[in-house]
């Protein structure tokens, strides 16, 4: 459902993916580790389509058609989900409303039947208990205020309403309490099926307990250096990243990494 | 016409003024403040493009002639309902068949004149008064159903009408009072809103101006707190081909409050222009300003904000803030507080901001599948949402809720322009 193939992006016309490759089949979870700065957040942003996120080279596919020809909300509701690193707070609207606008949308260009006012209601409340999440953070701006792990646990609700074929959960576990991480696990974990697509972007393999990946990747220098099994992990946990990327931080420094 | 008559419009639209004034219809109740505003009037000069106070805002449109000729369609059937009692004025003439008021409210159909309004378009409208409406709110009454006065303008070549409203609230009143402007047609409404409250009252007063963008408004709203009451006004405004609002409040009496909420919005080539001007006077008085501006497309916006703080006006507590969004870069806002303050026991703050939609806000909304346009609007709103949630009548909000949907909904061209 997902082929890159060779990419390479910069931001803000810095290159920063230099000659990425990943295949993602439907069923598959895989999970992308690397040191801070190595591009993870940038490869997420680029399938999501952010501005000033721009593919130079190469090509990301997501169900057969290529994602550079397409708007952030054209992708969203061919089934692509980006839980971010940092969710953005947008005092003024609320969760509600947000939610609202975004399941009309996709559900409508997915072809899926509408959900009136009262069902919607009702599904959100059930994903908010879904993430312990109080149903009453429904009614606040989106994200306005809330808690690290609060803001979390709003991506995920998010995702399990969107039912999305693929999901990008950009270190979604970071800033999470442990029972958080366990609620947080429990409801991607419900969403994993023949159909779907999950990618893990961590720094901990402790999520990897909950989340049994199928494939584990290094991104380095925006490249992935190394994939493996799960326990590809455990071993990174273990000795770090030195081992793979030379010495170097492997994050996008000014020196120019060659293959 | 032609740019001739355009370098002299300041001199010709006094001259159609005084012209007009001297002969409308007389009316005996109206006679004294007539006369003394035909004097004001032939003293007075109309701004022209040197006058500071007129430095965003061009008479020029009026060059069509709306001083020319008196307003003379008639009001649209089905007139918006938004109190329970509603006192509706066409052209500035009271429609009396449509007239309710409760109890403990008087009408009558004089006016007085004025201190505080200084501006020739206010002594033409007194000067060419034909019929006003004056609202006489008894003692200790609470009049617990809201008012609503319909200013309705309607006529189908350019031509003006001239409306006042005088509103007194007498010691102890309570009153809810929801002015709104309707227009239809090329019709320049010269309008007067004069209040003023007693001891202890208490007014919430709206103003609801979305006439049609070819209608044109100049107006005043003077607000004389001579005794210890408090005001609670609420502005929505949408921009129109010419709009232009002056506000002055005279905080008369210590212990006086005064909270002024407004929005505006200029889309495609509507203009407005807002004046405020908060006179402290007397020790111990506040006044809360907040406004926000949005402008999209060519739209216009503008907003002075003055504070005066007299020497005596120890304990001032007085603040103003103006938040504004522009929507595309093809748009303009100028914002300037203006404090003037002759004496150190005063707490002022104020503050004023020109910004855009986030970009980060924008692409979290598009990730979740909300097409741009959609997300654009729902960041305008959520702008003015704040203001929108505190207004206190549910009839008011329910009419501001989609007024405002509409008004920053994605225009046609928009993109283009910005791309
Ligand atoms: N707007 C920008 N302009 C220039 N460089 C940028 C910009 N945004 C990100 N970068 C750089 O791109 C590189 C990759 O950043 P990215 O956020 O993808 O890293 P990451 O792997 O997600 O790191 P972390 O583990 O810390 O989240 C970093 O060196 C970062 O400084
Ligand atoms: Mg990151």
């Amino acid at each position: 459902m997902l082929e890159i193939r060779d990419l390479h992006a910069s931001v803000a016309g810095e290159p920063i993916l230099k000659g990425l490759s990943l295949t993602v089949k439907p069923s598959e979870v895989h999970a992308i580790m690397g040191p801070n700065g190595s591009g993870k957040s940038t490869l997420a942003n680029v399938l999501a389509g952010r501005d000033n996120y721009e593919i130079t080279g190469g090509e990301a596919l997501f169900e057969g058609k290529s994602l550079a020809e397409l708007e952030p909300e054209e992708r969203a509701q061919l089934g692509l989900f980006l839980a971010f690193q940092y969710p953005v707070e947008i005092p003024g609207v609320s969760n509600m409303e947000f939610l609202k606008a975004a399941l009309e949308a996709t559900r409508a260009a997915q072809g899926k039947e509408e959900w009136d006012s009262v069902t919607l209601l009702r599904k959100a409340r059930e994903a908010c208990k879904q993430v312990d999440l109080d149903p009453q953070f429904l009614k606040r701006g989106v994200n306005e205020g809330f808690s690290g792990g609060e803001k979390k646990r709003n991506e995920i609700m998010q995702m399990l309403l969107m039912e999305p074929k693929l999901a990008l959960l950009d270190e979604t576990d970071s800033g999470l309490d442990i029972d958080a991480l366990q609620t947080v696990a429990k409801g991607v974990n419900s969403l994993r099926g023949p159909e779907r697509g999950i990618v893990l972007v961590t720094h901990y393999q402790r999520l990897l307990d909950y989340i049994v990946p199928d494939h584990v990747h290094v991104l380095s220098g925006g490249r992935i250096v190394k994939s493996g099994g799960k326990e590809l992990a455990l071993e990174l946990e273990q000795h770090g990243y030195g081992w793979l990327t030379g010495g170097q931080d492997g994050g996008n420094g000014k020196e120019d990494r060659t293959a | 016409m032609s740019r001739d008559t355009a370098l002299n419009l300041p001199e010709d639209l006094k001259t159609r003024a005084l012209e007009n004034a001297r002969q409308a219809t007389p009316v005996e109740a109206l006679a004294p403040l007539r006369r003394d505003a035909l004097t004001a009037l032939e003293g007075a000069a109309f701004p022209g493009r040197k006058t500071e106070a007129w430095k965003y805002t061009s008479l020029f449109p009026l060059t069509d002639g709306h001083l020319a000729r008196r307003a003379e369609g008639e009001a649209p059937a089905d007139l918006p309902m938004l109190g329970e009692y509603r006192l509706v004025l066409v052209n500035g003439r009271l429609d009396e068949d449509h007239t309710a008021l409760p109890e403990g409210v008087t009408l009558g159909r004089q006016a007085r004149r004025l201190e505080g309004l200084t501006t020739p378009f206010a002594f033409y409208n007194g000067a060419a008064l034909e019929d006003a409406v004056t609202l006489d709110v008894a003692a200790n009454t609470d009049v617990s159903a809201p008012i609503q006065v319909l200013h309705v303008s309607a006529g189908d070549s350019p031509s003006h009408c001239n409306t006042r409203l005088e509103v007194n609230l007498a010691a102890g009143s309570r009153l809810t009072l929801i002015e709104q402007y309707l227009g239809d047609g090329p019709v320049l409404t010269n309008a007067v809103t004069a209040i003023q409250a007693a001891d202890n009252a208490h007014l919430t007063h709206y103003r609801l101006q979305a006439d049609a963008g070819d209608s044109l408004h100049i107006g005043t709203l003077l607000f004389q707190q001579t005794g210890v009451s408090r005001i609670d006004s609420y502005q929505l405004m949408a921009g129109n081909r010419l709009r232009r609002n002056d506000v002055r409040a005279f905080l008369d009496k210590s212990g006086a409050e005064l909270n002024m909420h407004g929005i505006f919005v200029a889309r495609e080539r509507s203009h407005i222009d807002n004046q405020l001007c908060v006179e402290h006077r007397v020790p111990e008085c506040t006044s809360n300003q907040v406004y926000r501006g949005l402008a999209g497309e060519k739209g216009r916006a503008v907003l002075n904000g003055r504070i005066h703080i007299h020497p005596g006006a120890k304990g001032t507590l007085a603040e103003l803030s103006n938040k504004n969004l522009l929507l595309n870069p093809g748009a303009e806002i100028d914002t300037k507080p203006e404090l003037e303050i002759y004496n150190d026991d005063v707490k002022c703050a104020h503050g004023a901001t020109v910004g855009q939609l986030d970009a980060l806000q924008q692409f979290y909304l598009q990730s979740r599948g909300i097409p741009l346009a959609e997300a654009k609007r729902m960041l305008s709103l959520g702008f003015v949402n704040e203001l929108i949630m505190s207004l206190p009548d549910q009839a008011v909000a329910d009419w501001a809720q989609p007024w405002l949907a509409a008004e920053l909904g994605q225009r046609p061209g928009a993109d283009e322009e910005a791309a």
